[in-house]
């Protein structure tokens, strides 16, 4: 099965699934009024069933195939540099610090367009900005190491 | 008058302390937004969202507020000059200015547009200003269940306009007041759909949201199509004024772009495209010679650039005096005003007097500084326009990052962020629409609110909303609409909607 929108269906109607579980667990109407699960059962109720018509519909004419979705080569390898360079900065950030993460996310993208040299270079002017910008100029707070950088 | 004496305090505001400096760094951001690629005004007013945490709730809207019309000019440049519209409301202009700037004229599509814009965005404040109070003061009387149905109409009007991806607007409405469900419950303080996670008991992070879903995912389509760009060289510009004889109609154009973008702008979630479309097509209509159409005329560039920032201008009437946004856009200006403490509605006008007319003298203001920007210095601009992408993706990426921490100082909002950012990239891929997503997560409060207060005063039965006049007619607009979508979508004759929404 290579019809995207069959798998976006099933996605919405999981989710759904999960959200109409958790929210007939709460309070549908209470004493005074309407309970916190009143709203949320309705709402992924129908979105269960319109993510059912939408697959339906995906079976009969949606010609959306996972090859359409899914770049290529070095269009392929751009975006997983931002989205892994990203997901770096996220897990390494707490424990190598704001510079040192900073430095090396921007040189995975700078390194998709430049030399190494050029990159390494751009990527420390870049953190060394962003740094004192944020840190200093507008008093941010960076995640940053034990050191403070 | 009363409005222009208020209207006077408030350029009394906008000019005081930083606030001006702040008008000029939203619209310099913003014309940056419109003509660089890789960002549209939504992901732009987010990425500037964190850094307004530390100002006033005026000066923060004042810049945001430049960034989302100052990127309506922005935008107009690229399409004139390299036929790229900078964002999805100049995509119209593309079809005469691009024509203009090959037979030499590419000041001349610029300056009319630049002349329009302003024109546009002048009327439209001369409408929120005479006509926002005395909406604000009708809407007062609105109870929590013509607030409800009136929120019904806003976003059924935004689902309805998806034509063939009317379920997929459905889904995503659906999908964004689930988000909104997470946290504390508003009304009753129980803790929802958190999965146990301590960072999502105030729920999700409303800019983590927007810059995942429209930044993040923009920038992973540019990094996909064209981060090895070669940018184009763009042809100089000069003659910024129409000819004598081009005066006349492109007047008129331009009036009837002012009306007809101000008209759409007051209707809850419609978005600037279809006022570029239908000024195109009535331009068209009224031409003597049709056949000009596509290959030059001067009228396609003046009523399509004045009919959208005329309806950036408009829209913020419904937000001001309402609450409600009417675009993914102006919902992130909605976002500012709950992060700064303010509470949109009818009331905002009362309550905060100084802070609404503030910012509406702003964009007066701003719109000046933008005419001054397209015209003596549209020759700088155009050099803009050939930044590569590969050097602006690593900056926009390590902005994001920050300013997405910096609101909580919390790692998880940053996950977040990538999280919404791969759902929004692959959402595109599908043409999922995504401006039902970000407009129910910021409405969902609201409409949960209204609902229960009203079926509170109506011992839980819905039929109540159909017993109250106003109430019954907003709901009865909004089932229509969603028939008539329906109807339509069916049939497949339906409007495609713009990638944005």
């Amino acid at each position: 099965m290579k019809n995207v929108e069959v798998y976006i269906s099933l996605f919405f109607i999981l989710f759904g699934g999960v959200i109409f579980k958790m929210a007939s667990g709460l309070q549908y109407y209470g004493e005074y009024g309407p309970g916190p699960g009143l709203l949320p059962v309705w709402t992924s109720g129908i979105m269960i069933v319109l993510s059912a018509i939408n697959l339906v519909a995906a079976f009969k004419k949606s010609n959306t195939q996972f090859s359409d979705l899914l770049p290529t080569g070095t269009s392929l390898a751009n975006v997983l540099s931002c989205v892994g360079s990203f997901a770096f900065y996220i897990i390494a950030v707490p424990y190598a610090g704001f510079v040192t993460t900073s430095t090396i996310m921007l040189f995975i993208l700078f390194s998709r367009g430049y030399s190494w040299k050029t990159s390494m270079m751009f990527s420390a002017i870049v953190t060394g900005i962003v740094f004192f910008v944020f840190s200093f100029v507008l008093g941010i707070p960076l995640p940053v190491n034990e050191f403070g950088w | 008058m009363e409005a222009l004496g208020y209207l006077l305090q408030g350029l009394d505001t906008a000019v005081s302390g930083w606030n001006l400096l702040y008008a000029l760094i939203g619209v310099t951001f913003g014309m940056l937004v419109g003509v660089l690629p890789g960002l549209g005004p939504t992901a732009g007013t987010a990425l500037l969202l964190p850094l307004t945490f530390g100002m006033s709730p005026v000066a923060a809207v004042i810049m945001l507020a430049g960034i989302y019309y100052g990127a309506m000019y922005g935008g107009t440049i690229t399409s004139v000059l390299i036929n790229t519209p900078g964002e999805s409301a100049s995509l119209i202009t593309c079809l005469d200015g691009y024509p203009m700037a090959r037979q030499g004229r590419a000041g001349t599509a610029l300056g009319v547009a630049a002349i329009g814009s302003f024109i546009g965005g002048m009327f439209a404040l001369g409408l929120l200003i005479f006509v926002g109070p005395l909406v604000a003061q009708q809407a007062l009387k609105l109870g929590p269940p013509e607030y409800f149905a009136l929120v019904v109409v806003g976003l059924s009007l935004l689902v309805g306009l998806m034509g063939k991806s009317l379920v997929r607007g459905l889904i995503g409405a659906l999908f964004g007041l689930t988000l909104a469900f997470i946290g504390i419950d508003s009304v009753t303080g129980t803790m929802r759909f958190t999965f146990g996670q301590t960072d999502l008991e105030d729920g999700l992070e409303f800019v983590s949201l927007a810059m995942g879903l429209f930044g993040l995912s923009e920038i992973f389509m540019t990094a996909e199509e064209n981060l090895h760009a070669q940018a184009t060289k763009p042809p100089k510009i000069q003659n910024m004024l129409p000819r004598r004889d081009e005066w006349g109609p492109a007047l008129k154009s331009i009036l009837r772009g002012s009306a007809l973008g101000s008209l759409i702008g007051l209707v809850p979630g419609t978005n600037s495209v279809i006022p570029t479309i239908l000024s195109y097509s009535i331009e068209k209509k009224v031409a003597k010679d049709p056949s000009r159409f596509g290959k030059g005329a001067i009228e396609g560039v003046a009523g399509p650039e004045t009919a959208n920032n005329a309806y950036a201008g408009a829209a913020l009437i419904p937000l001001f005096t309402l609450g409600i946004p009417s675009s993914p856009s102006v919902a992130i200006l909605l976002g500012a005003f709950i992060m700064h403490g303010l509470t949109p509605g009818p009331t905002l006008m009362q309550k905060n007097p100084e802070f609404v007319w503030g910012v509406i003298a702003s964009m007066f203001i701003g719109n000046l500084i933008l005419l001054v920007m397209n015209l003596p210095l549209a020759n700088v601009w155009a050099q803009i326009t050939r930044i590569p992408f590969r050097i602006l993706l690593p900056n926009i990426l390590i902005i994001m990052a920050v300013g997405s921490y910096s609101i909580n100082n919390r790692l998880f909002d940053v996950g977040m962020m990538l999280a919404f950012g791969i759902l929004g990239y692959f959402m595109k891929k599908v043409q999922f629409p995504l401006g039902p997503v970000l407009l129910t997560y910021v409405l969902g409060k609201i409409l949960e609110t209204s609902l229960m207060k009203s079926l509170t005063i109506f011992n839980g039965s819905f039929m109540g909303f159909f017993q109250r006049p106003i109430s019954a007619t907003l709901l009865v607009i909004a089932i229509s609409i969603i028939a008539v979508s329906l109807y339509f979508g069916a049939k497949d004759k339906g409007i495609e909607g713009d990638s944005e929404m």
